[in-house]
């Protein structure tokens, strides 16, 4: 499977980040979206004529909205991560991929504004955001009382990689994370997942490994 | 006015390859201005009058000056050896103090935990002594002799390796780094941070590189460089306070700092005061 | 009147909401601050910012009983004092160098922070627990208005569908009030769940008339 990638889009990093996490192999294609605009090129607009990445390739199946590409890895490779173990779930499923849009367009789209000299309204995109994100904490929270550390259930699904980056980056946009304990503790979750990788902007959770320097002291 | 020795400095302000007759309006330490190709297809920069400023066509980017430049815009004669793919990374805004984006990129402490398993990573954290000057002549400030354990110095290094580093600032708001080219043993990669000053609390940092590689893309290039300085990003909005302390009591260096207190009292020295913060607040 | 501005402890957020071995972000009047528990559960406070180079140290990770800068990984023990400096492994880190340490202190599930040791004790909600946080967009007057709430101790009562509230409300920025709910212990967790909703909708009314201007 080729992924056509960006290294500093967030949802080319949702295909890298559930390839990682389930251990699917991608070949990646570095796309000049910035400064050199190639995914208006002839070449990827013949792939995806919205003129958009991330785009993936498998064989002569093309895909085009990350949220597919997740589903597709997932049904291939590790269809635990679909989530469908029960109708309930399913429609869960759907309803934050739905949402992870809404994030896309708000937090991605403030980010844009405040980072790569993007158009638009920058008080509305963070409107939007912040509404977005309360409605996730308040979420998240209830999926705490249940005793459950992801948006559909105990374990991670592609729902939870479909909204984690944008929510993740969100400061990029000037929108503070600071006031969502429970989103805090989600992407803490998340970012503590074996085979779960980094993009800049994202810092690596150093309390994970063992400190070094007692490790020193005590051999 | 203080900031007027900085007002006479060179700054960027556009890729040369990004121009168009429309323009793009920008800032320049507060004042509008806009970039644009001019009538005989000259880069112009116009300011809030429509008045021309001075342009000098260098490293890729336009570079204007909002004052009177006393003196040419610095060169990277090694920037000139022919066979370096030479790399416009683009455009990050960043909400900082354009010092403070300086000074993060004369730092090499963070490596291990910023730019983890790419720049730097643990146990391998300690600085060794290096060398600092402020050239009299040149008027720049100089480290050189710096080395730092690197999982992955760069796109084309494989493994860990121990890398040399030179840093140079030749002007208030910009760096040349000179680091051990992996493919040349014995030639160095020119990496650069020029950065564009539209606030005392705003930036737009403008990478530049002259690198030999023949392995990478240069969409793969580009893509590293932006990674790396992407992950400074957060760290760069997240300093308190926003501006650079030049007060001494404010924040305290080390040993493996002496390039950042150099390049504080150069900055000091010269009057180079916008986006830094005087007096301890 | 609104006393719950004034006391000398101010909550900063839920003890669930900082388990062991991590950092979260907090404001006090006098600045903002990180709050850490060690992987031995010790609860610190201090000031956000390193004294190095002024990096937010919410933002950095605890590793067993102390925290760690994100920016050069400069290492502090809990009472400010730094233990180690990365760049300088065998360096002896100077006695000068502290982040500004604040009193903590956990009650009845909530965590009270405050610059100095106060004399009194943070109050106490006799056989209620806390639910959970928000950040309200308004002020005080305007919680009170949307919530139809009542003084008690040094909160505001409200009874929602028959589940008694008590939220205990402090003034963040000037422009933002931080505002813990907390509810009877023994309330059911259909009612938690409900007390949460109830809570967004009146978070959305409170901003509202804070904007508007809106009064009843």
């Amino acid at each position: 499977m080729k992924l056509y990638d960006y290294i500093l889009s967030p949802s080319c990093y949702k295909v890298r980040l559930l390839a990682s996490l389930i251990g699917a192999k991608l070949d990646l294609q570095s796309v000049d979206f910035h400064p050199g605009q190639e995914h208006k090129g002839d070449a990827l607009l013949t792939l995806n004529p919205a003129g958009a990445i991330p785009i993936l390739e498998d064989g002569a199946f093309v895909l085009t909205e990350s949220s597919a590409m997740l589903a597709y890895l997932a049904a291939t490779t590790a269809p635990e991560w679909e989530g469908r173990e029960t109708p309930d779930m399913s429609a869960k499923v759907q309803q934050w991929l739905a949402f992870s849009h809404r994030l896309t367009a708000s937090l991605g789209g403030a980010r844009l504004v405040e980072m790569l000299h993007g158009n638009g309204d920058l008080d509305a995109l963070q409107g939007a955001g912040i509404a977005a994100l309360r409605e996730l904490e308040a979420a998240l929270f209830e999926q705490r009382l249940a005793g459950q550390s992801f948006l559909v259930g105990e374990q991670p699904t592609i729902a939870d990689i479909a909204c984690f980056p944008y929510v993740a980056l969100a400061p990029d946009g000037s929108i503070t994370l600071d006031p969502y304990p429970s989103i805090r503790l989600w992407m803490r979750a998340i970012r503590s997942l074996p085979g779960f990788i980094e993009m800049p902007g994202i810092h690596r959770l150093h309390d994970l490994v063992p400190d070094p320097q007692s490790s020193k002291e005590d051999h | 006015m203080t900031d007027t020795a900085m007002k006479d400095a060179w700054y960027p302000v556009g890729l040369c390859s990004d121009l168009s007759a429309d323009g793009r309006k920008t800032r320049l330490m507060g004042e509008p201005i806009t970039v644009k190709t001019g009538p005989v297809g000259a880069p112009e920069v116009l300011n809030a009058d429509n008045e021309p400023l001075p342009v000098i066509i260098r490293f890729g980017h336009v570079w204007t000056s909002l004052g009177a430049p006393q003196t040419d815009l610095f060169t990277i004669p090694e920037a000139d050896q022919p066979s370096r793919k030479l790399v416009d990374v683009g455009v990050v805004r960043v909400k900082c103090s354009p010092l403070r984006a300086v000074e993060n990129f004369l730092d090499i402490a963070h490596f291990p935990f910023v730019h983890t398993d790419i720049l730097g990573a643990e146990p391998h954290t300690e600085v060794e002594d290096y060398k600092v000057e402020i050239r009299d002549e040149e008027d720049e400030v100089w480290a050189t002799k710096v080395k730092f354990f690197q999982p992955q110095a760069a796109k084309s290094a494989e493994g860990g390796i121990t890398t040399e580093y030179m840093y140079r600032v030749p002007a208030p708001t910009c760096s040349v780094l000179y680091k051990t080219c992996p493919p040349r043993p014995g030639e160095w990669d020119v990496i650069c941070l020029f950065v564009q000053p539209l606030t005392e609390d705003l930036c737009d940092v403008w990478p530049w590189m002259a690198l030999y590689d023949e392995d990478n893309t240069m969409t793969e290039l580009i893509h590293f460089q932006q990674m790396i300085f992407l992950q400074d990003r957060s760290i760069l909005e997240n300093q308190i306070p926003t501006r650079l302390p030049l007060d001494p009591g404010m924040e305290m260096p080390t040993r493996a700092d002496m390039t950042s207190v150099a390049y504080r009292r150069w900055l000091k020295r010269h009057n180079y005061t916008y986006g830094a913060q005087l007096v301890a607040k | 009147m609104t006393h719950t501005l004034s006391l000398p402890w101010t909550p900063v957020a839920l003890s669930s909401d900082v388990p062991p071995g991590t950092v979260i972000p907090a404001k006090l009047s006098s600045g903002p601050i990180a709050v850490w528990r060690t992987q031995s559960g010790h609860l610190s406070a201090n000031g956000d910012r390193c004294p190095h180079r002024g990096m937010r140290l919410s933002h950095g990770f605890v590793r067993g009983e102390t925290l760690s800068c994100i920016y050069h990984g400069w290492r502090f023990a809990d009472d400010g004092s730094c233990t180690h400096i990365p760049a300088h492994p065998n360096l002896t880190p100077p006695s000068a160098i502290k982040c500004n340490p604040r009193q903590a202190k956990e009650s009845g599930g909530v965590i009270w922070v405050a610059d100095e040791l106060p004399d009194e004790e943070p109050v106490f909600f006799e056989g209620y627990k806390p639910l959970r946080s928000l950040v309200v967009a308004a002020d005080e007057t305007s919680v009170r208005e949307a919530t139809q709430a009542t003084d008690v101790d040094s909160g505001l009562a409200v009874n929602h569908a028959g589940t008694d509230i008590r939220l205990l409300v402090s003034d963040l920025d000037g422009e933002q009030v931080f505002v813990i709910l907390l509810l009877a212990e023994n309330t059911s967790p259909e009612a938690c769940v409900s007390a949460s909703r109830w809570a967004e909708v009146m978070r959305q009314k409170a901003e509202r008339i804070c904007n508007h201007g809106e009064t009843t």
